[in-house]
């Protein structure tokens, strides 16, 4: 199912930005209203969707579903994490993960999500399937939101050369007055209210042909139920999983404890290097070691503000360095990864060589 | 059916559109025009060994064949994938395992017809004919079919879920962070697929990637904080310049080739649609990507192929990039190469086991196997074993003197210490600059030059002892007003590996006034245990730089000239090429000439070292009285997928150089192409383990390329570690000496680097040539006076 990208060559001539990347814009903008955390897009196809809501912070968990497993594999790989999402862990969690399914059943892998995107998908259902798609997704899926696009069938007349569907697989395309009816019908089945919007607006003089993809926002009247109802639902999956991906995250001790030892060392040699050229400049006059501050001459501020207490500041001892914790722990990038100072000193024990009493970082700096 | 799309893109296997390097060098058929070598290019002296490699088989069904087929669409469609779509309707035609790049189409299966016409219909109804026309049959070996071999290899890799990066490909899952130096390395896998000499084999070794766990915008914090404001833009450029970044939001690398630091962020950029749009916008709308930092500059990343052969440039956000690689700094870095060489130096057991792993990770993965399967292709998953050959020892003269030493250990330290040189250049002149603080060690220093020279037969004067401020200024002032005509040797005791200071002696002492220096840091000379050995490395040292001579094996090729060329490529300064070129110049080849060639934009290089072949060949015939009559040339420094221009353009103009001496001159020529960078390793199979093969062994069957005299070389021995072999390629040769001369020689000649008393990885020429390249190309910028051109100044 190639329906984005044919879209884009018989449109674009008529749609800037071109229609799918409107459809898309569309969920994106949802999701920055209602900031789901977790989000199903169901007929994913080339998961084009999926790469892009990737990126919406806001999202922990993105599932994706299609009938036609080949178009997922081809594509799947886009959807893994990137090297630097190892190198740099994300505060948040994500996993992604693809199912190979038909919407017509029911799979407990799509229970609790916040959201589920139907996007050019009802028109590729057999009458059958379509039939069975209310209950699975309104009456089982229950999300808070469910967003529904469809071809707008009053605005084909206004495409050049198209003959009777925007797409060979296509078994239909309503009008209007059809989506509406089928989806007020839904809402009101499932306790959802919903409101008819769309993208692609038609040319002046034309509006009463609509959008050209019409769209319907279903959000869910009654509250999210509890675990009773949950038990009673079918448990047994019918879905295949074709892909999944768990992104490296700060939430993730493994990589919390890796991104806090970076960071504390990285800091701390800022901070003796610092020290250091100061001494070179002043000599070992112990008079002029108080006055040392941190510079606070970056192009931006990076460093942020901080305020070094007398007790704070790092000092020289003998053949050694002392940077205090409580100085790193004062840097705006170590405070939020850590949150507080226990975290900070369990995180850094045995990781990092500290004094004997583990109040600070040292650097032996004999041989330099 | 998994399409291939992506990858073929990539190599381009039509010829249209940008066209990849070849970086295997295919279809370079070298071989053919040397006639003593069609029957046999092996050698045959030395004591066998057994060796298994890390090459596996390529196997494919009996009968296999690769299907070729022209896809047309009438009316004519151009967007690829488009096309592609509507090919694949019709998967029931086709079938479900194909190969197609938009035009080109391959099957594991033939079509029924020779012509096949299949109709599609776009979305908007329009009719579109498509002729799929078979064009080729490929048997297994045939070049294309190389070529499909490695796509589909690098598609079960990425299937497999290896990160791509570069050219290889990472595990990311379990990486190795090394937090003091704020590093990670990923282990990974290169590997190619190539024609060997009787098999297709997958050559497959670990690699490892060095990644940094901080954003471009991190290091040019910590380098603002080290130098200051006023040296910060200098030090950026320096230290990010030609390195390699990945972005935050997809999976490219690109290359820092500028840093604008006339942009920002909340700069603008013309989108491929026309329109204007600012960094800030851009990132935020189609990554979700907040920049926080509004002040940092630009990078700016050239890009080298694109559609129609424009180049472009694409600019990047220091914030969202992500380093990789080390950096010159760091590689000086001694605790963190050793810190990293705990996890990249892996032993041969080690090394084998992983590179298992991969084969292990294919042979499990039920989709991969799916795929190969599909396409008709296996592996053998046993490494390929093999015997080599481990030539005998050289044995060391030195004044009349004859020394055998251990040939596990390749080194001759030991044996030759406290015996006469060949030739001792007496020290009668020379000038001895510290700075105040050093005054010490330079005193420790002439008592132990005087206490090791004596037995060399150096005979050293007591030198003009000069003590400066340490600042460049006064060291340079010092060598104006004191070095004279006669002054031998300048040896200066450096405080700091301040890198400027040594450069400006260098170019004073190297163009102005030539005369050989000797910069040492004082920290170096400030260890009481260690300070014999280091004067006697020194001593030896300052002895080459005179124009001494310290030991020489066997050469039994009489009247010959070796050439030593390597490269250098400044990616800091304007983009120079040095080219460093060194020639012999007697019959013992214990003397070289030594010129290098600094090549500015737009300019070949070749052009340089033709003018230095002929100088070669004037100094030559000074020194002997007459021409040699056989050249032999060591160009290292050719990259993959230069071998073309080296065989078609470099050569020829060797030729022309050496016609032009005279008309009845005609010196037979042989060029060796040395490759350090290999993907082979070999192991020798030593009481039931795995080992480093000896220094010695050669390789010249099984693993070597049909189309080409080329053998490999394990010349050195390694500590940690697998020993990477040398790859020689004798791409022209008219010298008529058998294969097994030509492997003694090239390894003889690897035992004559005056700066290491032992065997090292490359014919001396060649590491000598690259000292000069580096010297010129890090610190002089400029051609050194001619001058200097037979003595070693530049060790």
């Amino acid at each position: 199912m190639d329906k984005n990208f044919q879209e884009e060559f018989t449109q674009i001539i008529k749609f800037k930005p071109p229609l799918y990347k409107q459809r898309h814009q569309f969920v994106k903008d949802l999701v920055e209203k209602y900031k789901p955390k977790k989000v199903a897009d169901l007929g994913c196809a080339d998961c084009s969707l999926l790469r892009m809501l990737k990126f919406c912070s806001c999202i922990e968990v993105l599932a994706g579903l299609d009938i036609c497993a080949n178009v997922m594999q081809e594509n799947m790989h886009t959807l893994s994490p990137l090297p630097v999402d190892y190198l740099q862990p994300s505060e948040r969690s994500l996993t992604v993960t693809l199912h190979h399914g038909s919407v017509a059943h029911k799979d407990p892998c799509m229970l609790g999500f916040d959201l589920v995107t139907c996007i050019e998908l009802i028109e590729h259902l057999e009458e059958p399937e379509l039939k069975k798609f209310p209950e699975v997704v309104f009456g089982f899926m229950a999300p808070s939101i469910v967003v529904i696009s469809t071809p707008n069938s009053e605005f084909n007349p206004l495409l050049p050369g198209l003959m009777l569907y925007r797409h060979p697989d296509h078994k239909f395309e309503w009008n209007q007055a059809q989506f509406q009816s089928w989806a007020l019908e839904t809402a009101r089945c499932y306790d959802y209210s919903v409101e008819f919007t769309g993208v692609g607006h038609p040319p002046e003089g034309m509006e009463k042909a609509g959008f050209c993809t019409q769209i319907g926002v279903f959000i869910r009247k009654y509250p999210r139920t509890g675990e009773s109802v949950q038990s009673e639902k079918p448990t047994e999956a019918v879905y295949k999983t074709v892909f999944k991906a768990v992104y490296p995250s700060l939430k993730d001790e493994k990589y919390l404890q890796n991104a806090v030892i970076s960071e504390v060392i990285f800091t701390a040699q800022i901070m003796k290097h610092r020290l250091m050229s100061k001494h070179q400049e002043y000599g070992d006059d112990p008079e002029r070691k108080s006055k040392f501050q941190p510079s606070m001459d970056c192009f931006s501020d990076y460093l942020g503000k901080l305020v070094v207490e007398k007790n704070m500041e790092p000092f020289v001892s003998g053949n050694e360095v002392h940077i205090p914790l409580t100085t790193i722990f004062s840097f705006p990038k170590v405070n939020r990864l850590c949150g507080t100072f226990e975290k900070l000193c369990k995180l850094v024990a045995g990781k990092i060589t500290l004094s004997s009493d583990g109040s600070a970082v040292i650097f032996n700096i004999e041989h330099e | 059916g998994l399409q291939v799309s992506t990858g073929l893109q990539d190599m381009s296997l039509r010829d249209r559109g940008g066209r990849r390097r070849d970086f295997h060098d295919f279809g370079i058929n070298t071989r053919q025009a040397m006639v003593h070598v069609q029957e046999s290019k092996t050698g045959f002296s030395g004591k066998m060994i057994k060796l298994t490699t890390n090459h596996f088989r390529l196997t494919s069904r009996p009968q296999w064949a690769l299907y070729q087929y022209h896809v047309a669409y009438s009316p004519e469609m151009e967007a690829r994938r488009l096309r592609s779509a509507l090919l694949f309707q019709h998967e029931e035609h086709i079938g479900k395992t194909h190969a197609f790049d938009g035009s080109i189409l391959f099957l594991p299966k033939k079509l029924e017809n020779k012509v096949t016409e299949l109709l599609s219909r776009t979305r908007n109804g329009e009719d579109v004919k498509i002729t799929v026309t078979l064009t080729n049959e490929l048997p297994p070996t045939s070049p294309t079919c190389l070529q499909f071999y490695n796509i589909i290899f690098r598609r079960l890799l990425k299937m497999l879920n290896l990160q791509q990066i570069g050219r290889n490909y990472y595990n990311p899952s379990d990486p190795v962070s090394i937090p003091n130096h704020r590093l990670m390395v990923w282990l990974g896998f290169a590997s190619s697929i190539l024609q060997y000499e009787e098999n297709i084999m997958l050559c497959a070794d670990v690699s490892h990637k060095v990644l940094r766990g901080e954003t471009v915008l991190d290091t040019m914090h910590s380098l603002h904080s080290q130098v200051g404001e006023e040296r910060f833009r200098d030090a950026c450029a320096k230290e990010l310049i030609g390195l390699i970044v990945l972005t935050k939001y997809n999976n490219k690398t690109y290359r820092i080739d500028d840093i604008d630091w006339d942009n920002n962020p909340k700069g603008t950029f013309r989108k491929s649609d026309g329109s204007e749009m600012t960094f800030l916008e851009y990132y935020k709308k189609q990554y979700n990507i907040e920049i926080s930092d509004w002040m940092q500059p630009v990078l700016i990343s050239q890009m080298k192929r694109k559609r129609g052969n424009i180049e472009g440039s694409v600019a990047l956000i220091p914030e969202l990039c992500s380093l990789t690689g080390l950096t010159d700094k760091m590689r000086n870095d001694f605790s963190m190469m050793k810190d990293l060489a705990i996890h990249t130096r892996l032993p041969p057991e080690q090394r084998q086991r992983e590179i298992g792993r991969l084969l292990n990770y294919i042979q499990k993965d039920d989709n991969v196997q799916k795929e190969l399967r599909n396409w008709g292709l296996s592996f053998d998953y046993k490494s390929v074993s093999f015997t080599g050959r481990v030539v005998q020892g050289e044995k060391i003269f030195q004044s009349g003197n004859m020394f055998d030493y251990n040939p596990q250990f390749a080194d001759w330290t030991r044996e030759t210490r406290g015996v006469p040189l060949i030739r001792a250049v007496p020290v009668d002149s020379w000038l001895l600059i510290y700075t105040r603080r050093n005054y010490d060690v330079a005193n420790t220093l002439l008592q132990s030059l005087f206490k090791v020279t004596p037995s060399m037969g150096i005979r050293m004067n007591k030198p003009n002892m000069i003590e400066v401020d340490d600042r460049t200024e006064a060291y340079l002032r010092v060598l104006q007003q004191r070095v004279t005509p006669d002054t031998n040797i300048v040896f200066c005791i450096l405080s700091s590996s301040r890198k400027d200071k040594y450069d400006a002696i260098k170019k004073y002492l190297c163009i102005d006034c030539p005369v050989p220096s000797q910069c040492v840091l004082a920290r170096t000379l400030s260890k009481p245990q260690t300070i014999m050995t280091v004067a006697t490395k020194i001593a030896l040292q300052m002895n080459c730089k005179m124009g001494g001579e310290l030991w020489s094996v066997e050469i039994p090729l009489k009247q010959v000239m070796i050439v030593g060329i390597d490269c250098y490529h400044d990616t800091v300064s304007g983009r120079q090429s040095i080219a460093g070129f060194v020639a012999s110049l007697n019959a013992t080849l214990t003397r070289w000439f030594s010129r290098c060639v600094v090549q500015s934009r737009g300019q070949e290089l070749v052009d340089g070292i033709k003018a230095c072949l002929q100088t070669a060949l004037r100094n030559w015939s000074k020194w002997n009285k007459c021409l040699p009559s056989r050249i032999i040339v060591y160009r290292d420094g050719v990259g993959d997928g230069q071998l073309n221009t080296l065989v078609n353009y470099e050569v020829p103009q060797f030729l022309d150089c050496l016609k032009s001496i005279g008309t009845d001159y005609s010196p037979r020529l042989t060029v060796i192409v040395v490759k350090k960078r290999v993907g082979a390793r070999f192991f020798a199979e030593i009481g039931g383990g795995l080992r480093n093969p000896p220094p010695g062994t050669v390789v010249d069957t099984v693993v070597t390329r049909p189309e080409w005299y080329d053998f490999f070389i394990v010349s050195q021995t390694v500590k940690n570690g697998c020993v990477a072999p040398t790859h020689y390629n004798v791409v022209y040769d008219t010298s008529q000496l058998k294969p097994d001369h030509v492997q003694r020689l090239t390894y003889k000649l690897c035992h004559m680097y005056y700066n290491w008393s032992g065997i090292i990885r490359v014919p001396a020429p060649c590491q000598y040539a690259h000292k000069l390249a580096f010297l010129v190309g890090q610190s002089i910028h400029r051609e050194p006076n001619l001058m200097l051109s037979d003595r070693l100044y530049y060790l």
